[in-house]
């Protein structure tokens, strides 16, 4: 696609803009910089703190340069004697009535209005009248207010309606009395916590971190979140070892996620030294005995003559090695390598509850990045639900939609929240995903899949219509539920709906921060998966090594089964339901204390770096593996040192050849995995397998018809959200406190335990 | 510093949300239904069901709030914003005459403070405040459009110009 090429001159300065360029974009990467605080990119218009001003030939007065596209010709100045007076008088303005009280605000130090303030602020104050005042009070557990900081830019509220669509936070009053709040005054909302990222002043606060540090006394470090597929990029804020709190990456850097973070990537960080966390390596003696705190090297000992004995006992094959889909590549790689080369076992798997190797077998496309989400023209979302399973897809979607004018199709048996963005919401009978699949590959009549789905048929007419007249990209997304005859049926659909003005992308859409990178490394294509592996525990499978735990869904009906093994060892965080059967327990690192990289539903492979030290004595995953392997008498070679194990991935794994750690090292251009296409094949066989089973479908089951909370998966107690304090009181379907004026944890108690946890987390 | 910090407005008090919306007469669904057919857009109706819903609640309160925001397909938050913005939509209880005296430009050079030192001295209230009998509530709003006859005040929805104290006795005194 040509774009039409204008020239602008920018202080006495030719430039070739495309057309339609935005001045302040243009002269920001020509190098001129221009102040702002309202103007956001991708976001609507504001143009309400008019820092941007500058001089445009023929125009008769100062313009914001944030609301104007570039025209052919246009001669502009960006500094002069004029426009300082004009900035220098708005930032006067805009402290006019706030408070001085850079000292005491959580946003000192790291505040857009602090920096604006000493470039363009005077010496004194000619504002003599009393200053607007108004309390701090809480919006939620998350989020704090200081409303007269506010300097009404409206960031946070944009943010909230285009990429959440939640419209929670408003502007209420007018004039001089706007104040930002909720009707009510209390926030009934996902908790992202994007209005305290946007915020350029103190008004909006983190709760969770509030009067807990100065922003100059952390050590910030890039690094991936460890919670959904999507893998946001954010900085974490270290003190003295502690894990303080968690903020998205720069706006300016625009890397996959901009400053968007969800709740849990933004307030899920305190588990890292929560006081829960395993100390010391255990060893139980004797089965039904107490864990006994031991030695690393104790420990590991004991591990390796176990599994000697079993495996000369009962045959390499009875030993299971099970990771789980939240470790690093590296820790899955040498797991894998563990399982394969050292003890020679088939058995090893990841405790991901979807297995997608069969949708990678057949890929006919390249996996779509969240950016060619935004800019996507047709996005089909087969099941699943984005907004509160993977955020950042999301809002990408929402995007996509709103800014973007692309259509979205949706096939789901619940009318979750995007439906307000689709052009086409498909209300299908659970479990009925599969026949959206055959519908769009053709594989049976129209009258069958919407008999089955329990839609019209024209309803699919529709979407082939869509489908045909889209030009641009056209995504394909779904989650991990298909059976594994249609994951190939769909991986191929690139082929059967390809054409010369789009392309097709698929965008899986699984749980864990790195289950692609799982089944990257190889461990999804064992012989046998968890659930097997559990049902054989005491027959085929005498000893089990876990790195992580099993899910409470894959040991519901099957608790006996751990019992039944002869050794279980567990690499964890915290004790579990695993760990509760556990012969040997070892104390694993978080994603915060470790160096790594995950591989998200992108395809891009990003860096995991440590942001503190281990906590207690705990260790990496991939060398405790490593220890257990030279205990057994096998030297991997890797020393202390994660960019050698992925060096090695590099040479092994096919679609990671050539990455190296420096080349991940820019998180604002990550580096996609080159995941092998497969040819076109004919996908007659599998289709017959997914029309024979969609034939054989239950018509009786009821849509649901009510759309679910908000937070209904996000704010869900597992084991790491857990340990947070606010998600409790969420969970518990954030009831509103007495006061607003202090914070909800302090208020309300839901249980003893959570009263104790409260006192812990100091806030 | 402290004495110029003072607290000019309070913010909105917690309001708990009913779960159930208001109701009302089959006429004024009616009317409702008749506004919502006028714009393409459905947010477009918000200013004239405000107005019906505050001329049968007296005021917007949280289940009026509800109702809104459930017919124009909008969020309680959206409604809560257009309604803070204009003095003519009250969010809370009013006294049966709402007197808002004009307190820009024109009305403060012509006389405004001798008017609502007036006002508030014969009905021993203060601005925002409301009698205890529930007949009057006194409130400061900017301009009215009627610098012409400033000073000014508007009793509910009628004008009354060219204020003098004695006038606004006069008027007060007047009202049923």
């Amino acid at each position: 696609m040509t774009q039409d090429v204008i020239k602008v001159t920018i202080n006495n300065k030719d430039i070739q803009v495309p057309k339609g360029a935005r001045l302040i974009e243009v002269c920001r990467d020509s190098g001129f910089d221009i102040p702002s605080f309202c103007y956001y990119s991708d976001l609507a218009l504001q143009a309400s703190c008019r820092m941007c001003l500058v001089r445009i030939e023929k125009m008769p007065k100062l313009q914001t340069s944030c609301t104007i596209t570039c025209t052919d010709g246009m001669v502009v100045t960006t500094q002069s004697e004029e426009i300082e007076k004009a900035q220098r008088a708005m930032v006067e303005f805009l402290l006019a009535n706030h408070p001085l009280d850079c000292p005491v605000c959580d946003r000192g130090g790291e505040c857009e209005l602090q920096e604006m303030a000493f470039d363009w602020g005077g010496l004194e104050e000619r504002f003599t009248e009393k200053k607007n005042y108004y309390a701090e009070r809480y919006l939620s557990p998350m989020v704090a207010n200081d409303p007269q900081r506010c300097i009404l830019c409206k960031r946070c509220t944009r943010v909230c309606d285009e990429w959440m669509g939640e419209d929670a936070i408003e502007a209420g009053g007018r004039g001089a009395n706007t104040v930002i709040g909720t009707y009510g005054g209390w926030l009934d909302c996902s908790q992202c916590g994007n209005c305290i990222e946007v915020c350029p002043t103190g008004t909006l606060l983190d709760a969770t971190y509030r009067h807990q540090a100065r922003p100059w006394e952390l050590a910030q470090t890039v690094s991936t979140c460890t919670y959904c597929s999507d893998g946001c990029q954010m900085s974490l804020g270290a003190r003295g070892g502690e894990l303080m709190r968690v903020v998205a990456r720069d706006r300016y850097v625009n890397g996959l996620n901009g400053e968007f973070l969800c709740i849990k990537g933004r307030f899920g960080h305190p588990f890292v030294n929560h006081e829960a966390r395993i100390r010391t390596p255990m060893i139980r003696y004797k089965k039904g005995g107490k864990l006994i705190p031991a030695t690393w090297d104790d420990a590991i000992r004991h591990v390796a003559s176990k599994l000697d004995s079993i495996a000369n006992k009962h045959g390499r094959n009875s030993i299971g090695i099970v990771g789980s889909p939240r470790l690093t590549n590296e820790a899955l790689y040498l797991l894998k390598k563990f399982a394969t080369d050292l003890i020679g076992t088939d058995n090893y798997a990841v405790t991901d509850s979807v297995n997608l190797t069969p949708f990678f077998a057949n890929l006919g496309a390249p996996l779509a990045t969240h950016r060619d989400i935004r800019y996507a023209k047709t996005i089909v979302l087969i099941g699943g639900e984005p907004e509160e399973l993977q955020p950042l897809t999301g809002k990408q979607i929402r995007q996509a939609v709103r800014n973007g004018g692309a259509r979205l199709i949706i096939f789901n048996s619940v009318p979750i929240r995007l439906r307000e963005q689709a052009s086409q919401f498909i209300h299908i009978r659970p479990g009925a995903e599969e026949a959206a699949v055959l519908a769009l590959a053709g594989g049976a009549t129209d009258s069958l899949v919407s008999r089955k789905m329990g839609i019209e048929t024209a309803e699919l007419e529709k979407v082939r219509g869509t489908i045909n007249e889209t030009e641009g990209d056209l995504i394909i997304m779904f989650d991990g539920s298909l059976s594994a005859a249609a994951q190939s049926a769909l991986a191929q659909l690139s082929y059967l709906l390809r054409a010369d003005n789009r392309r097709v992308l698929f965008h899986p859409l699984p749980l864990y921060n790195n289950s692609i990178g799982a089944l990257d490394m190889g461990m999804t294509n064992g012989a046998i998966d968890v659930t097997q592996m559990l049902d054989a525990a005491g027959r085929g499978i005498r000893a089990v090594c876990v790195a992580g735990s099993f899910l409470p869904e894959q040991l519901r009906g099957r608790e006996e089964s751990l019992a039944k093994l002869d050794f279980l060892m567990v690499q964890e965080l915290f004790e579990t339901d695993t760990t509760s059967f556990a012969d040997v327990v070892l104390p694993a690192a978080s994603f915060a204390e470790i160096d790594g990289t995950f591989t998200n539903n992108d395809g891009f492979v990003q860096r995991v770096r440590q942001s503190i030290p281990p906590v207690n004595q705990s260790k990496a995953d991939w060398m405790i593996t490593d220890q257990l392997a030279r205990e057994l008498g096998v030297e991997f070679g890797f020393g202390m040192s994660a960019s050698a194990v992925f060096n090695e991935i590099a040479m092994q794994v096919p679609g990671y050849a050539g990455l190296r750690y420096p080349l991940l090292k820019d998180e604002s251009k990550p580096v996609q995995v080159k995941h092998d296409i497969a040819v076109q094949r004919d996908i007659s066989n599998e289709l017959e397998t997914v029309r024979t089973a969609v034939e054989q479908m239950d018509e009786s089951p009821e849509k649901h018809n009510d759309t679910p909370d908000v937070g209904h998966e996000l704010f869900k107690i597992r084991t790491l959200t857990d340990k947070v304090a606010q998600f409790h009181l969420l969970a518990a379907g954030n009831p509103r406190p007495e006061s607003l004026n202090v914070s909800p944890l302090y208020q309300i108690t839901l249980s003893d335990d959570l009263r104790a946890e409260a006192v812990v987390a100091g806030d | 510093m402290s004495q110029q910090l003072t607290q000019i407005r309070p913010l909105s008090q917690p309001v708990h949300m009913p779960d159930e919306p208001a109701t009302f007469s089959a006429a004024v669904e009616a009317e409702i239904d008749g506004h919502l057919a006028k714009y393409p857009v459905k947010r477009s109706a918000i200013l004239p069901l405000m107005f019906i819903v505050q001329r049968e609640r007296g005021y917007l309160d949280p289940a009026g709030v509800l109702y809104l925001a459930n017919r124009l397909a909008l969020r309680v938050t959206d409604i809560w914003e257009v309604a803070t913005f204009y003095s003519m939509i009250q969010t809370r209880p009013v006294g049966k005459y709402h007197i808002q005296i004009c307190k820009t430009l024109s009305c403060k050079i012509l006389g405004e403070p001798l008017i609502t030192e007036r006002v508030c001295k014969k009905l021993g209230i203060k601005p925002g405040e409301t009698t205890a009998d529930g007949r009057f509530t006194v409130s400061m709003v900017e301009c009215l459009g009627s610098c012409g006859t400033a000073p000014m005040f508007q009793i509910n929805f009628d004008y009354h110009e060219n204020l003098t104290p004695e006038k606004v006795d006069r008027i007060l005194d007047s009202l049923p």
